[in-house]
């Protein structure tokens, strides 16, 4: 469980500037064919940039083969072992050098369009899809797995195939062509560079287990610090007002410690390969020098030739160097592409159904209804109930007794195992969720508000509403003066969620919502717990009228909520057990009584 | 003040800049023994053109030897480059965060939560990362650049004036592509924010954009910002795409101007081929490390940009003066509000002219609407924030004259909002009297109504409090968190509306367990619930920053109409007529 909270900090990186480290650990995709097939269908789209890049580092690869040998001649030219035309061999290697620049150039800026517009469409693409998916998908997964996924995984990919696939191919153009090149002016040179290559190797397979033996800790601890620092600074007033502070810094500073100590050591394994390939690149340096000159003397190769060797040996040490960090890096982004394809493989909640028959009367019936979330833990048995059109019906019981289920079912985020829900006899499961919705306003407990406009926020339900039809209900809710008080009024952006306002004005501005929405059938799931009983008493008393021809379900903790509701309905472990008015149910001194008598003990003197 | 962190590390700093300029020495040597190779060895330029094999070894053996030193030196300077830059990081993390615990609530709020942890992990790392990459890579750069120049010049003068005619260009180009990308970035930033933002709040809000049948405007939405920091990103990125390729193309024409300077230089008998060898290696020397440059350049000013939000909070001085008192007084438990007045920093007027003194041993219960400043009215107290007007007394003793640590001692304090901490049940209720013994603990717990379901849960009071008390619910946090509070035994209680989740029978089974427990304690109530302050001694009612009405639950029900509507709204009108 500790991987969210990784994947939350590794998404404060800008996306296209991740730079995955060499030792990054490594990720492995379960289907790799099928994974491999769906990323190619994504390049496929882009069939005309994907061949015109790949030309270009054709092109471009070709070019940096050539050069070099240009410049050997030239140098022979320079050395006297070799007559011709020098400024033609110069300008001639000028041109292709340039050529090849042009084709870096041309491959740079296809790769950042192609990779941009993958990004583009997988994003696009998996938002809707997250948008789209049954509630139960967001109710079951991590949030916090599920936005790394959207941006993580997707740049990954991108970045990964877009640019480290061109230097992977190049590469492995680029180590072909060099190779022949090379064995063709003197194969017993060639063959001792080659040599480089087996170090290289070496000492990244040595390295490699090591840093990831450590990088491993370090990561652990890191997660650790953070998390001691996010829990002690959002704490903070808990750790003053127990004098905590001198503890909790002790604390903070072993860890802090200790992660310095993994740091330093991960560091040095790691941060010691640049010098060792600089010394590897070197030796090879040397080879060619040394041997060089010793066939050169023997009259195998010419001093150009040495010239040209010293530039092709960084040629092909630059992608060998790269290709073991390149494969890494692919199989972490194939892996995060399996990640996001699953999350797309899931199925859409179903948009399909009828109507739902136009009927100013909104008579909701459920029918011997069950229900549980993880098959074996039924959390609604054999629920049977009435609301009558334009009544008030209160769900009441204990947490976990089932009552917010019940809105989950009505409104459709979840289907109903067996049974019915009928609205005006009109099963719910026949009526398309769009327009089962449309008649339908919810408010939250948890409040919901989304950066944007105040004025966007209140036509979230309405989009047709005016000005006028958005400030009678403000006033409704008792927030009409909001606009006022913010800077910009109707305009304001309601920063992070909403808070820039307070919690109760939240639930107020909630509240208005909802009668902007001009629903048949109001919801209101814990919705007023956050205001004080007074405010919550002028939002009923305004409700009353509100609600008067208007089927509503209201679930509240507090009885003084809900004591004036046509029908109260009293649950327990996803039951009914009890249902009548206040009145009639305080008669029966059943389970409401009890409710009744703890919640207002001692007041009836 | 970046010195006062590097002072400490600067032995292994020194030794870092020491290790690299023998590392690029090695570098540096080598072109020039090879040109000798060449030049001699191969060609016998001095030997009348022949080749000398002895010295080709000769000389091969010692550039092994150099190469050898080179990757020693390298391996060297990286060991103590992190040793300093890590060592440097630690020191400042642990200074900020010994800093940040002396902050007083007026700071945190304007520094605000978030970025305070922003500050301490992602900033510093950076600054870390800025400083090792400082000490190996600038110092790299430098001496390969004017060390690679040098030598070009020490092999010919124009070989050294043509990579001087280069060098601004490359300089230029790379100036140019810094400059318009670093405007973008911070464009970027905000973008990349946005879209962040979008997708948490509907990933959070989905029920509510179902039920709204919003998919489709939530899809445009996040479309639309997301077309923008890609649009961004893409300028970034092409930006680059220019750079290198340029970069290149500019070495690739000094490379041209050698050969044909070279060759003039050479028939003239100003230098040798060797000569002219080892300058094109000089110059992609250069090159690379002008590379390198670049990529420093962008880490550099991402480090800068960090530091300067570290030092703003290493610069910042606690603001809240310890006064003297150590916290003996006659008193004991006696709290005075005299004339006070409170505004938040941003201006927001709070409380005004409060009056009210609490006797030892009394409770009180405060009431009113949201927002009408009753959680601030009791923040004052254990001075979380000081008024800006009049004066609060504990014990008789104006709280600016304690000890911040002595006045708190004197005080428990329970949230609305409970804070726990990733620990187990025990050691979070133990905040409350480190001290506390197992027993105490379950005295507390058993006082708080929380002995049962501790007790039920698989490990006990052992039992991991996970990810600030995700794993308990919202009325099982707040009763932990009284526990803490209970277990403290302080002169003061003040539960700040901190048994909201509870149903109102549990409530008072707590507040009757607390009443026998800590009889001596003054208790300060903050309720919405008729029925949790009506048990107090005296009732207080606030309304728009001043107390109103403030007496015992039959008195305020008798005289204050404020009292009377809060009472109608939670118990209706039929109860009345019981009355």
């Amino acid at each position: 469980m500790n991987e969210p909270k990784d994947q939350k900090l590794a998404s404060r990186n800008m996306p296209g500037m991740n730079r995955p480290d060499r030792f990054a650990e490594v990720q492995h995709a379960e289907h790799l064919g099928a994974t491999l097939k769906r990323i190619f269908a994504y390049f496929a789209r882009e069939r005309a940039m994907v061949i015109g890049m790949l030309a270009v580092v054709i092109f471009g690869t070709l070019c940096s083969v050539y050069a070099p040998s240009l410049q050997s001649r030239a140098i022979d030219t320079i050395a006297g072992v070799r007559t011709g035309n020098l400024l033609g061999i110069v300008l001639l290697m000028l041109g292709v050098y340039l050529l090849h620049s042009l084709c870096q150039l041309l491959q740079g800026v296809v790769s950042a369009r192609l990779s941009q517009r993958v990004v583009k469409h997988m994003r696009e693409e998996l938002f809707a899809k997250l948008v789209d998916l049954p509630v139960r998908y967001l109710d079951t997964h991590s949030h916090g797995d599920v936005v790394s996924r959207m941006t993580n995984d997707i740049e990954n990919l991108s970045t990964t195939v877009s640019q480290s696939l061109p230097s992977l191919f190049s590469g492995v153009l680029t180590i072909i062509g060099t190779v022949a090149i090379m064995l063709w002016y003197c194969w017993q040179l060639a063959l001792l560079s080659y040599a480089t290559v087996l170090l290289t190797l070496l000492a990244t397979k040595f390295l490699s287990g090591r840093v990831r033996k450590f990088s491993r800790k370090r990561q652990q601890l890191l997660g650790q610090l953070n998390g001691t620092v996010e829990e002690m600074v959002s704490g903070y007033r808990t750790v003053v007002a127990y004098n905590r502070q001198a503890q909790t810094t002790e604390d903070f500073c072993q860890t802090a410690d200790s992660l310095t100590k993994v740091g330093i050591k991960t560091d040095i394994f790691s941060g010691v390969m640049g010098p060792v390939m600089n010394c590897i690149g070197n030796i090879g340096f040397v080879i060619i020098a040394a041997f060089g000159g010793y066939f050169s003397i023997h009259g195998l190769i010419s001093v150009g030739v040495i010239s040209a060797f010293i530039v092709y040996a960084k040629q092909f040490s630059r992608p060998i160097n790269e290709l073991a960090q390149v494969y890494g890096q692919l199989q972490t982004a194939i892996a995060g592409a399996e990640r996001v394809f699953t999350v797309l493989d899931e199925a859409d909640e179903d948009k399909a159904g009828e109507a739902l028959q136009d009927n100013e009367q909104k008579t909701v019936t459920f029918q011997n209804v069950n229900f549980s979330y993880e098959p074996g833990h039924p959390v609604i048995r054999d629920f049977s109930l009435t609301v009558p059109s334009g009544k008030k019906v209160a769900l009441v019981g204990a947490t976990g007794s089932g009552k917010t289920t019940i809105v989950n079912l009505l409104m459709r985020f979840y289907d109903i195992e067996s049974g019915t829900i009928r609205i005006n006899g009109q099963d719910i499961s026949q009526v398309s969720r769009d327009d089962l919705r449309k008649n339908m306003a919810i408010v939250l407990q948890d409040t919901v508000l989304f950066s944007d406009t105040l004025r966007q926020n209140m036509k979230y339900g309405n989009e047709a509403a005016t000005d006028e039809e958005i400030t009678a209900a403000m006033k409704m809710s008792r927030c009409d003066d909001l606009p006022r008080r913010l800077p910009q009024g109707w305009e304001s952006v309601l920063v992070n969620s909403g808070e820039n306002i307070s919690q109760g004005q939240r639930q107020l501005l909630a509240i208005a919502r909802a009668f902007v929405a001009d629903p048949k059938i109001l919801i209101l799931d814990e919705a007023t717990s956050n205001v004080d009983t007074r405010t919550e008493k002028a939002i009923q008393d305004a409700m009353q009228r509100v609600m008067q021809d208007r089927t509503s379900i209201v679930i509240a903790h507090r009885l003084s909520t809900i004591r004036d509701s046509d029908i109260i309905v009293v649950m327990d472990h996803g039951q009914i057990v009890e249902s009548g008015n206040h009145d009639q149910l305080l008669a029966q001194r059943g389970k409401y009584y009890e409710l009744y008598q703890t919640q207002y003990a001692g007041f009836a003197t | 003040m970046m010195w006062k962190y590097i002072r400490r590390y600067l032995p292994y700093a020194i030794l870092a800049a020491a290790f690299m300029v023998g590392e690029v020495s090695m570098d540096l040597i080598q072109p020039g023994i090879m040109s000798q190779i060449v030049d001699d060895g191969v060609l016998g330029l001095n030997t009348g053109g022949t080749g000398n094999l002895d010295l080709i070894w000769r000389l091969g053996l010692q550039m092994i030897c150099l190469v050898l030193f080179g990757g020693l030196c390298g391996s060297l300077n990286n060991v103590f480059v992190h040793m300093s830059g890590q060592n440097i990081g630690n020191d400042m993390r642990k200074d900020c965060f010994r800093k940040i615990m002396t902050f007083s609530f007026p700071q945190i709020d304007r520094f605000g939560t978030g970025s305070l942890v922003t500050r301490m992990t992602n900033d510093i790392t950076q600054v870390q990362n800025f400083i090792s990459q400082f000490v190996r890579g600038m110092i790299r750069t430098t001496v390969l650049t004017f060390g690679s120049i040098y030598c070009m010049f020490r092999l010919s003068r124009v070989f050294g004036y043509v990579v001087l005619c280069v060098f601004p260009l490359i300089i230029l180009v790379m100036a140019v592509c810094m400059k318009k990308s670093s405007s973008l970035f911070t464009k970027l930033q905000t973008q990349l924010d946005t879209v962040n933002s979008i997708m948490q709040e509907d990933v959070a809000g989905i029920r509510v954009i179902k039920a709204c049948v919003r998919e489709l405007y939530e899809k445009l939405r996040f479309g639309k910002a997301n077309n923008e920091l890609i649009q961004t990103q893409l300028r970034v990125l092409i930006i680059f795409a220019f750079m290198n390729p340029i970069v290149n193309a500019l070495m690739y024409l000094a490379v041209a101007a050698i050969l044909l300077v070279g060759n003039i230089t050479v028939r003239a008998g100003g230098a040798t081929p060797g000569n002219v060898m080892a300058a094109i290696t000089y110059t992609t020397q250069l090159l690379n490390g002008l590379l390198m440059l670049v990529m420093l350049f962008q880490n550099i000013t991402r480090g800068i940009a960090s530091w300067k939000r570290v030092r703003v909070l290493l610069d910042s001085t606690p603001e809240l003066a310890d006064g003297e008192q150590a916290g003996e007084t006659a008193l004991r438990g006696s709290v005075e509000f005299q004339d006070v007045s409170f505004a938040y920093p941003d201006g927001q007027t709070v409380l005004e002219h409060i009056d009210l003194k609490l006797e030892p041993g009394e409770t009180l219960a405060l009431m009113g609407e949201t927002g009408c400043g009753k959680t601030s009215l009791v923040s004052l107290i254990p001075r979380f924030y000081d008024v800006t007007g009049g004066a609060v007394l504990v014990d008789g003793v104006n709280v600016k004259e304690y000890r911040q640590t002595a006045l708190r001692d004197k005080i428990a304090v329970a949230l609305q909002k409970s804070e726990l901490f990733s620990a187990s049940v025990a050691e979070n209720i133990a905040w409350g009297d480190p001290e506390a013994g197992e027993a105490a603990i379950r005295a507390a717990a058993t006082v708080a109504q929380a002995d049962s379901f501790i007790a039920q849960m698989p490990e006990g009071y052992q039992t991991l409090v996970a990810e600030r008390g995700m794993s308990l619910s919202g009325g099982q946090k707040q009763r932990v968190s009284i526990a803490r509070a209970v277990v403290k035994n302080a002169e003061i209680l003040i539960f700040d509306d901190s048994t909201s989740a509870l149903d109102l029978k549990t409530e008072a089974d707590l507040y009757a367990a607390l009443r026998e427990a800590n009889p001596h304690s003054t208790k300060i109530i903050v309720a919405q619930r008729i029925a949790s302050a009506r048990q107090a001694d005296r009732i207080a009612v606030l309304e728009n920053g001043h107390i109103i009405a403030c007496g015992p639950h039959e008195e305020l029900l008798a005289s204050c109409p404020t009292y009377q509507a809060i009472y109608q709204s939670q118990m209706g009108e039929e109860d009345d007529h019981h009355e």
